[in-house]
């Protein structure tokens, strides 16, 4: 290992080493009833003796991630282009795209199950309701956001608009969009496991199982998983905007 | 300044006095017959008649043992399989009384597909919708199988029963039931306890230490419960009224049929109301362990205890 990426590994590593030791401290000291709050060692304990079915679990859960991401991205980036395309479109549907944004999940998942039918078309949905907002309010951004001066000069060019949208808006919203999703992948993690409590399947059913049973180390160890997957997630958009951006733009060229 | 907090002090002892003197007792729903005797005790002035004073809190959703277990209130309504988990879990709640001789969760499909026992409607082609996890759940099937059934998480809702002809779902006998009927459905509920698994269900549960440090008062708590129960139990009416507008989701004829839907459950032949054995709470713990979902089975009498 590099000492750069030593450098870069440790501070996370050693906040969640001492933060771990503290808590189990602490939980020892106080003689908390597990019921209350797990130790640590024993969250570790169910993590790694449910290796299977939490695997198993976190496997469905993720497939529905992703699956809900690639749908609220493609359709918000859609929605994007079609708000931008002229002040009137704005102003008449930005509002509602708020709607998105403040949906109480909770409250409306039973009703995505009544419309999708139980299983995971109803958690994609879930997760893809909840994760839509920060797409299209970040590419909208971007996509307004271009230089007057490039946009002119592709104006005196004599380019299409389809062209333009090709050319130059969505390269420079490229940066805007990456950022959004970065904030979607966290959201859509919440939205499938919101989804699976009524839907059925992955990571929310045990959580839900795990509740039922008093198993506070088991919800905690779920929670774990679901955070592996978020970090994943985070990760591979970091991946994905270092590879598409380090040629041509600041945000990830200057390292 | 010295004053100031002097005075302070003396407001914060006061409250506390006065918290000492409060019962607390949390509620697992919302007001509706399966509390009923708690309401007609307080109507009829049974705690305050045995010097108490006691605050009805909780609600859907409440973690009532974790409340208990943490002192956040002194007593709370469970059932009898949470109090062994519990306990499993290095918890000390005790059961001191209990509502539901027979546990009143059922499974409810439709009369039409002409199913005369839990064991044939598990055997017929479904879906069944219940709350994942539930241990009255994992032993239907350890039981009878769930091979034939698309097991889908349940949410409190009878929608999708009213729509699809062979939905199956959990219910609590005095709730669902009453409302798939008045929707116009045609149901049919089979008992889980005709299972062979009936734990004590709407327990008042106290933590090990309110017992032995306040157990005179304790005893007088489960005294005014009886009392109210019995005298709930006679009519129903007026303690329905009490509870209507804190629930308005339940109309008054609804009420009126939960309360005539559990009297067969509240009452056994020759049981005191709310008295518990020793031997239906071992059993309870010796199907919960061979679940797994309990290390050790414990001495009956640790999971509950009579004040007569």
């Amino acid at each position: 290992m590099s000492t750069r990426t030593l450098a870069g590994v440790a501070p996370p590593v050693l906040t969640f080493v001492l933060g771990v030791a503290l808590a189990e401290l602490v939980i020892r000291a106080l003689d908390v009833s597990p019921l209350i709050l797990p130790r640590p060692s024993a969250v570790a304990n169910a993590a790694i003796r449910e290796a299977g079915p939490l695997g198993a679990a976190l496997g469905q859960t993720a497939r529905a991630v992703l699956a809900g991401l690639l749908l609220s991205s493609t359709l918000g980036v859609a929605a994007a282009v079609a708000l931008a395309a002229s002040p009137f479109m704005k102003r008449a549907f930005y509002p509602y795209a708020i709607f998105f944004q403040i949906v109480p999940i909770v409250a409306i998942a039973p009703l995505l199950v009544i419309w999708f039918g139980y299983g995971p078309r109803a958690v994609v949905a879930a997760a893809a309701v909840v994760s839509i907002f920060p797409v299209i309010a970040n590419t909208l951004a971007g996509l307004l956001s271009v230089d007057p001066a490039l946009a002119d000069l592709f104006r005196l060019h004599g380019a299409s608009r389809l062209a333009t949208l090709w050319k130059l808006r969505l390269p420079w919203a490229l940066p805007y969009l990456l950022t959004g999703l970065r904030i979607a992948a966290g959201l859509a993690v919440i939205g499938a496991i919101v989804g699976e409590f009524v839907g059925g399947g992955g990571l929310g059913v045990v959580v839900l199982g795990a509740m039922r049973q008093q198993r506070t180390d088991l919800v905690f160890a779920a929670i774990g998983y679901a955070s592996l997957l978020g970090l994943a997630l985070f990760g591979a958009v970091g991946l994905a905007s270092r590879l598409a951006l380090r040629h041509w733009h600041a945000s990830e060229t200057k390292r | 300044m010295t004053w100031r907090l002097v005075v302070l002090l003396a407001l914060g002892l006061a409250a506390c006095g006065r918290d000492a003197a409060e019962l607390k007792l949390a509620l697992n729903w919302k007001p509706e017959p399966e509390f009923g005797g708690i309401f007609e005790a307080e109507r009829l002035g049974s705690f305050a008649q045995r010097g108490l004073t006691v605050a009805r809190t909780g609600g859907p959703g409440a973690p009532v043992v974790q409340m208990v277990t943490a002192k956040q209130v002194s007593f709370g309504i469970a059932s009898a399989d949470e109090v062994v988990l519990a306990r499993d879990r290095g918890s000390d709640v005790v059961a001191i009384f209990a509502t539901y001789q027979t546990c009143p969760q059922g499974l409810m499909t439709h009369a039409a597909r002409g199913l005369g026992s839990l064991a044939a409607l598990l055997a017929s082609p479904g879906t069944l919708a219940v709350e994942p996890g539930l241990p009255y759940v994992k032993f239907l099937e350890k039981r009878y199988g769930f091979a034939s059934q698309k097991v889908v998480p349940y949410s409190y809702s009878i929608g999708p029963f009213l729509t699809d002809p062979t939905l199956t779902q959990q219910v609590f006998v005095t709730a669902e039931p009453i409302a798939a009927r008045r929707a116009q459905a045609d149901p049919k509920v089979f008992l889980v306890a005709e299972s062979g698994y009936n734990p004590y269900t709407a327990v008042v549960i106290a933590h090990g230490d309110t017992l032995r440090d306040d157990g005179a008062r304790t005893a007088q708590l489960v005294a005014a419960l009886r009392e109210g129960w019995r005298s709930y139990l006679a009519d129903p009416g007026p303690a329905n009224a009490l509870m209507g507008p804190l629930n308005p989701e339940m109309d008054a004829e609804a009420f009126r049929l939960a309360a005539e839907a559990q009297q067969p459950l509240v009452e056994a032949p020759g049981v005191a109301l709310g008295s518990m054995s020793p031997e239906r709470w071992a059993e309870l713990a010796r199907q919960l362990k061979e679940l797994g979902l309990v290390g050790e089975v414990q001495p009956a009498e640790r999971y509950f205890t009579n004040l007569e």
